[in-house]
């Protein structure tokens, strides 16, 4: 059994885990973090996606003790009970998610992105969610909703609905 | 996933020693795992994983890049996003900033390695032709001490190098000969994002102003072969060549002899053939761009400059 110390959503957690359990399941079935999707449990769709010290991984792809003093943030780390994060705002008003499973995964992607570059060009957004496969949505308004994310970040109004 | 023990290595030489201790017996089946990306994904679906698992991402001296004596120096923990954003590879090797750029998606390169890519040894690896065509160097750490191969012997075949069960990859060098030498990658898959490449090339030369011909030009192939490849056949068919756009496809079709593709799922043969010929003209086109630039620039699109 490795044990495992890290922060997570600002909170230090620590959980005694088999070697071989990844950070997605150590957060699932550990921690009651269920935001962080099991998709294809091979880093292909992204579902999993969470932020470990400021850069979006696939958390099925990382073992639970390469964790250990790490800072991860998942979906569950950015609203509190009174705001959502600018990108929840956006992806809720542009109904830029049908079934929501990929969303955690593409939300944690996008504020990656953002926490970067508030003013993303469409392809530099296409290229960050390149490893968040959506297959019923699709990504026109997912695209549209990080970039109002992204004026409100700025402090910029936010263009109207384009494509709906 | 099977089963196996966990060991978090301090740093490369804490590394060393826990695989000495481990690889002792030939029974027990080591492996290192750095950013995991390639490994995982295997071990989640094979019968055969490791019994001992020894984790270096914390090796934080693997994770640097550095100009020495010997040439540009790239830890072997320097992950594909670490190349696309470095300043020095940006200047000298755009080729292999947009060789990283193709590598899964940003969540991989976040944490996939320069290392793992090569240690991998897939034979459609996107890091290997561009090193290849530049003659990279590898240092390889093992109890006993370090030594250095070109990466040309490093590979022995698909999934194969030629690390011993208790060595390390620690570091791949551009001898400072090729430093700056104007270089171009171009990879095809089937899609932009997440695709595994039909054919990947790199190709490098030197340019001899006065004559305006290819000196020491280097084309590497991947995915046509067991391993990543030079097309030496086509290399010595440019070397002292006038440099013309149709020299440069005459160099692609020649190279198709260099290349042993096979046929599977995702291409035939022969398609992989006709992509050996237009990509090899194209990284040529590519680097003669680049040189070009280079020369207006007054940088060194040529080795004495």
């Amino acid at each position: 059994m490795v044990t495992v110390t890290l922060k997570v959503n600002g909170k230090t957690r620590s959980a005694t885990v088999p070697p071989e359990t990844t950070l997605l399941r150590m957060l699932r079935d550990q921690f009651d973090l269920t935001g962080a999707k099991l998709g294809c449990d091979v880093g292909d769709c992204g579902a999993c996606t969470v932020i470990v010290d400021g850069q979006p991984v696939n958390s099925c792809l990382m073992l639970a003790g390469q964790a250990d003093g790490r800072d991860v943030l998942t979906i569950e780390g950015l609203a509190d009970a009174e705001h959502l994060h600018p990108l929840q705002k956006l992806f809720e008003h542009f109904g830029s998610l049908q079934c929501g499973f990929c969303g955690p995964g593409v939300i944690m992607s996008a504020k990656a992105l953002l926490d970067e570059n508030s003013n993303p060009s469409t392809q530099e957004i296409r290229d960050a969610l390149g490893g968040n496969l959506c297959r019923c949505t699709g990504y026109a308004k997912m695209i549209e909703a990080v970039k109002g994310a992204g004026c409100m970040m700025r402090g910029e109004e936010i263009p109207e609905v384009k494509s709906a | 996933m099977k089963a196996f023990d966990f060991y978090a290595a301090k740093d490369a030489n804490d590394a060393v020693a826990l695989l000495a201790q481990h690889a002792a017996d030939p029974k027990v089946r080591v492996k290192v795992i750095a950013g995991g990306t390639d490994l995982l994904a295997d071990w989640k679906f094979s019968p055969h994983g490791p019994d001992v698992v020894v984790d270096i991402s914390r090796a934080e001296e693997l994770k640097t890049i550095t100009l020495t004596e010997q040439g540009l120096v790239i830890g072997a923990l320097v992950t594909h996003t670490q190349i696309m954003r470095s300043p020095l590879i940006q200047q000298m090797f755009p080729a292999l900033v947009h060789a990283a750029h193709t590598i899964g998606a940003v969540q991989t390169r976040n944490r996939g390695t320069l290392g793992g890519n090569l240690v991998t040894a897939v034979p459609s690896m996107d890091s290997g032709p561009t090193l290849m065509a530049l003659e990279a160097i590898v240092t390889i750490a093992g109890w006993g001490g370090r030594r250095q191969v070109p990466l040309s012997e490093f590979f022995v075949g698909p999934r194969k190098t030629i690390l011993k069960p208790d060595e390390l990859l620690a570091e791949i060098i551009i001898p400072k000969a090729n430093l700056g030498k104007p270089t171009h990658f171009y990879k095809f898959g089937l899609r932009k994002g997440q695709a595994l490449a039909l054919v990947n090339a790199a190709a490098s030369f030197w340019v001899d102003w006065g004559k305006n011909t290819f000196v020491a030009a280097r084309i590497s192939l991947g995915a046509v072969a067991p391993k990543v490849i030079r097309a030496t056949q086509a290399e010595a068919f440019l070397e002292g060549r006038t440099i013309t756009p149709e020299a440069m496809a005459e160099a692609g079709r020649v190279a198709v002899n260099d290349a042993r593709p096979i046929s599977d799922f995702r291409a035939s043969a022969e398609y992989r053939k006709n992509l050996v010929a237009v990509l090899t003209k194209r990284c040529l086109e590519g680097a003669w761009a680049l040189a070009q630039t280079k020369r207006v620039e007054g940088s060194n699109g040529n080795r004495n400059a």
